[in-house]
């Protein structure tokens, strides 16, 4: 029979509606409380919901891209930031959107590895992720916070884009255990390798 | 935005009389009406408009901030979204319709390529950025911004109008008319020509003195 297809769809569809009103039923007369919001985003909610977005928030996936930030460590209250000024990321970029100035020594005249600026033009970058893909450092990442809609270009500077190593930690939990664990790894084989010369 | 905020003049209000009379200035409820109806050009240019398209359905659903209307009309719209590449094909048109709405419009940049030009931003054919035209109120960063990023834009552009004076916005500032709302539309010949920088650019044209002597 033709149009099979079509009746079994629409059939979803109508199931998704008389769903999401029986849910409502089930939740009457409640607020909207954190665990009615997490449960009414997770995949057990049925039917769909609208996302009340400024009080609700989508949980957003580990991998989700947007504008890259800088990562720091924070020892004994000074900001380590790991850039080193390589350069690496402003050349894989695609639609070449990062600027970066390197710090020179002002008595020697050599790099010292730190950005004494860096430019991201938020109003060019494709979210596109090169740049982490590509830092050897683990300096640049891609963040999560979607809201920086602004009355002026978005040009962020180093202040703006210096985030913490906890804030990345906490974003991206599983990526960063694996970094750590392949920093930690490299560190052992470069303490082993110096006891062998040693000897 | 509930009738407590509405009803904050400025002016102390006794409190026999606060539930009875509300007491307001004339741009708190101007921006009142204008932020709480706020209606969109049906106008979309590329993948940007897609997600447009998704925050305007019932899972973001944009009709919380009173968007809920997508005019196809400019005539009847206050929001124009330039949401994706802006060609230099197009922007005559895009100015054109921008020129056709009635005051007071706003204007969103939404996404890498109409803030900013994005990946085409040195294209041979793209305009890098929309503001080299319009004036732009609100940028929202992203390729394309998420649905949940645009309704942040939108809040941003919202809190925009709520700080606005009826007797300072551009479209009703007597002072300033050269500044009027009006862009004069681009002319596309071998290359795009903004008619506001024709004295400029005829002056870079125009034949130097010192280029004559060494010729001759």
């Amino acid at each position: 029979m033709n149009g099979k297809g079509i009746l079994k769809g629409l059939s979803v569809t109508a199931k998704r509606f008389i769903d999401s009103y029986l849910e409502d039923v089930r939740w009457l007369g409640k607020r909207a409380t954190p665990e009615k919001i997490a449960f009414r985003s997770s995949k057990d909610a049925r039917g769909t919901f609208t996302v009340q977005f400024p009080e609700e928030k989508l949980p957003t996936p580990e991998e989700f891209r947007y504008i890259p930030f800088l990562v720091y460590d924070e020892a004994e209250g000074n900001k380590e930031i790991r850039c080193t000024s390589c350069g690496i990321c402003a050349k894989v970029c695609p639609p070449q959107c990062i600027w970066i100035v390197r710090t020179n020594d002002p008595e020697t005249g050599k790099p010292i590895p730190q950005p004494a600026e860096f430019y991201i033009d938020a109003d060019i970058c494709m979210n596109c992720g090169l740049c982490a893909e590509y830092c050897p450092f683990d300096a640049i990442k891609m963040d999560h916070d979607y809201e920086i809609a602004s009355y002026s270009r978005n040009i962020l500077n180093l202040d703006k884009l210096m985030k913490p190593a906890s804030y990345y930690a906490e974003i991206r939990p599983l990526n960063n255990r694996r970094e750590e664990e392949a920093r930690a790894a490299k560190a052992a084989a470069k303490a082993a390798a110096a006891a062998a010369r040693a000897e | 935005m509930s009738n407590e905020e509405l009803n904050s003049p400025g002016y102390e209000i006794p409190p026999e009389l606060q539930g009875q009379v509300a007491v307001t200035t004339l741009d708190r409820i101007y921006n009142w009406g204008r932020r709480s109806s706020v209606w969109p050009m049906m106008f979309g240019l590329a993948c940007c408009a897609i997600e447009m398209i998704s925050a305007q359905a019932a899972r973001y659903d944009m009709a919380r901030f009173g968007m809920e209307v997508m005019r196809p009309s400019p005539r009847q719209s206050d929001l124009l979204l330039v949401s994706g590449t802006v060609t230099k094909k197009m922007v005559p048109v895009i100015v054109r319709l921008y020129n056709q709405m009635p005051e007071p419009k706003y204007v969103v940049a939404m996404g890498a390529c109409a803030s900013g030009g994005g990946p085409f931003k040195e294209g041979y054919n793209v305009v890098a950025g929309i503001d080299k035209f319009l004036p732009v109120d609100v940028y929202i960063p992203g390729c394309p911004p998420t649905p949940q990023a645009l309704v942040a834009g939108l809040i941003k552009l919202q809190e925009k109008i709520d700080k606005q004076s009826i007797k300072q916005v551009r479209w009703y500032d007597k002072k300033n008319k050269a500044d009027s709302v009006y862009v004069p539309v681009p002319v596309l010949g071998p290359d795009l020509i903004d008619l506001r920088r024709v004295d400029e650019l005829k002056e870079i044209a125009a034949p130097k003195p010192a280029e004559e002597n060494s010729e001759a």
